[in-house]
């Protein structure tokens, strides 16, 4: 199954995933091969461990798999829930946490703009750059260390020698940039 | 947390960026669960922090990541379609029919071939085996791991060095000696700055501070108000070097030493201890 349907249309993939809670494995091949390589880079920039990020790559669309009938179009978004579940896992392996770890709603996550192409992903990649290249470093750096080491804003402003007041500045400041990624 | 009963805007920010400790995630993270409204709102946020993906670039998995996703998908339908109990019409196709002599077809146990009994031993061993295989993986993944965060550290060291050479050997870097107003014999401060860079590098011995107070290095502009070059607690005896980034192309007329509380304020509040124009 390619990413394309017999029209030739993108199949979006709210209907791969209807297809999946029908047992269509074919329907979860496309959504893998739409979103495997988001997650698994995701993961690996954050465990910097290709096996490890493998495994959360397979365990993530094996959860599709699984309780694919739980994602529900009107309310969240598959890669948005992907990337960020990726993001979490990533984190808390990382950090070494035991424990059950607090799973993200199939639904929770809301991200309104179309990623089902390859050429829709290329401009969001862009456009990401281009926000991010133009933040101060400052910004840049904190939020960074946040979203991919895994650092609360304490660690944050010790490591940067930053006060806190600031470095809680700079993320949000940072993170209000990313919504013209979305507007 | 909240304002009233809802959470506040930057907190679904901070929190989305990961820059929450746990504890106040999961505060928040239950807030949420209950209030459909904050619901919204965080999964918005956790929508913007999701693109941020997108600045790690891109590669491929291995093809076998996902021929084994397939294989234990497939292992996981036939399991389920071997051991799940047989519907009525199933049980009848499996088991023959037989006349039992009085015109009356009654249906005969499935009989299971002694030869599987076998099969228990090997699977026995085979899952040892794989238990015994698993646990070495895990061993060889932790200490890649931790090679991998060694790199990863001198990797960091190493940039940073060349930043410092950098910025220590660029022609348009400032040099400026900060003088005390302390009564102490030996305080004094010494600044590299550079504005192309946004860098400053600064060393200091200073007396030591009682708890709960710290020093913090500000750059005075010529416009504008001081902007912090983080805080700093000079241990006695030892050479240090602080170093911070600031905006770029700031023009400064000095740079000052300030007692602060602990952890740094966003303007000076303290008394200046060093000093220094540019």
């Amino acid at each position: 199954m390619t990413l394309e349907g017999r029209t030739g249309e993108l199949v979006s993939d709210w209907s791969l995933l209807e297809r999946v809670v029908q047992r269509d494995e074919s329907a979860l091949s496309a959504l893998y091969d739409r979103y495997s390589g988001l997650v698994f880079s995701e993961a690996k920039r954050i465990l910097r461990d290709t096996g490890a990020a493998e495994e959360i790559l397979q365990d993530l669309f094996y959860q599709i798999w699984r309780t694919a009938e739980r994602f529900d179009a009107a309310r969240g978004s598959l890669a948005g829930w992907l990337l960020v579940a990726a993001r979490n896992r990533a984190i808390s392996r990382l950090r070494r946490k035991t424990g059950k770890t607090e799973e993200l709603s199939e639904n929770g996550v809301s991200l309104k703009v179309d990623l089902e192409s390859t050429a829709a992903q290329n401009i969001l990649l862009h456009k990401v750059r281009v926000v991010m290249g133009s933040l101060p470093e400052g910004q840049r750096q904190a939020l960074e260390f946040a979203y991919f080491e895994g650092m609360s804003h304490t660690e944050i402003a010790e490591k940067m020698g930053q006060p806190l007041g600031t470095v809680k500045t700079r993320i949000r400041s940072a993170m209000e940039k990313l919504k013209q990624v979305l507007a | 947390m909240t304002n009233g009963e809802h959470i506040r805007d930057e907190e679904f920010l901070l929190l989305a960026a990961g820059a929450l400790p746990e504890e106040e995630c999961a505060e928040l993270r239950a807030h949420a669960a209950g209030c459909a409204e904050c619901a919204a709102k965080l999964a918005e946020a956790w929508g913007q922090a999701a693109v941020l993906a997108f600045l790690v670039p891109q590669e491929r998995p291995a093809a076998t990541v996902k021929a084994e996703l397939f294989a234990r998908i497939r292992a996981e339908r036939e399991a389920d379609h071997r051991y799940r109990w047989p519907t009525k019409s199933e049980k009848e196709v499996r088991a023959p029919k037989m006349d039992d002599g009085l015109g009356r077809a009654s249906t005969a146990p499935a009989r299971r071939p002694r030869w599987e009994w076998v099969l228990v031993p090997v699977a026995v061993a085979l899952l040892v085996a794989a238990l015994v295989q698993w646990r070495e993986n895990q061993r060889l993944s932790m200490e890649l791991e931790n090679a991998n965060r060694q790199i990863a550290d001198l990797m960091n060291a190493r940039q940073r060095t060349q930043m410092l050479v950098d910025v220590l050997s660029a022609g348009d870097t400032v040099s400026v000696k900060l003088a005390s107003n302390l009564e102490t014999a030996n305080a004094w401060g010494t600044v590299q700055y550079n504005a192309g860079k946004g860098m400053v590098l600064y060393s200091a011995v200073l007396p030591p501070l009682p708890e709960g107070r710290t020093y913090q290095m500000w750059l005075v502009p010529k416009n504008g108000a001081p902007i912090s070059a983080g805080v700093f607690l000079p241990k006695q005896g030892a050479r240090q070097l602080w170093t911070a980034e600031v905006p770029l192309n700031t023009e400064v007329k000095a740079f000052a030493v300030t007692i602060e509380p602990a952890g740094g304020v966003p303007q000076p509040t303290g008394p200046k201890v060093l000093l220094g124009a540019s």
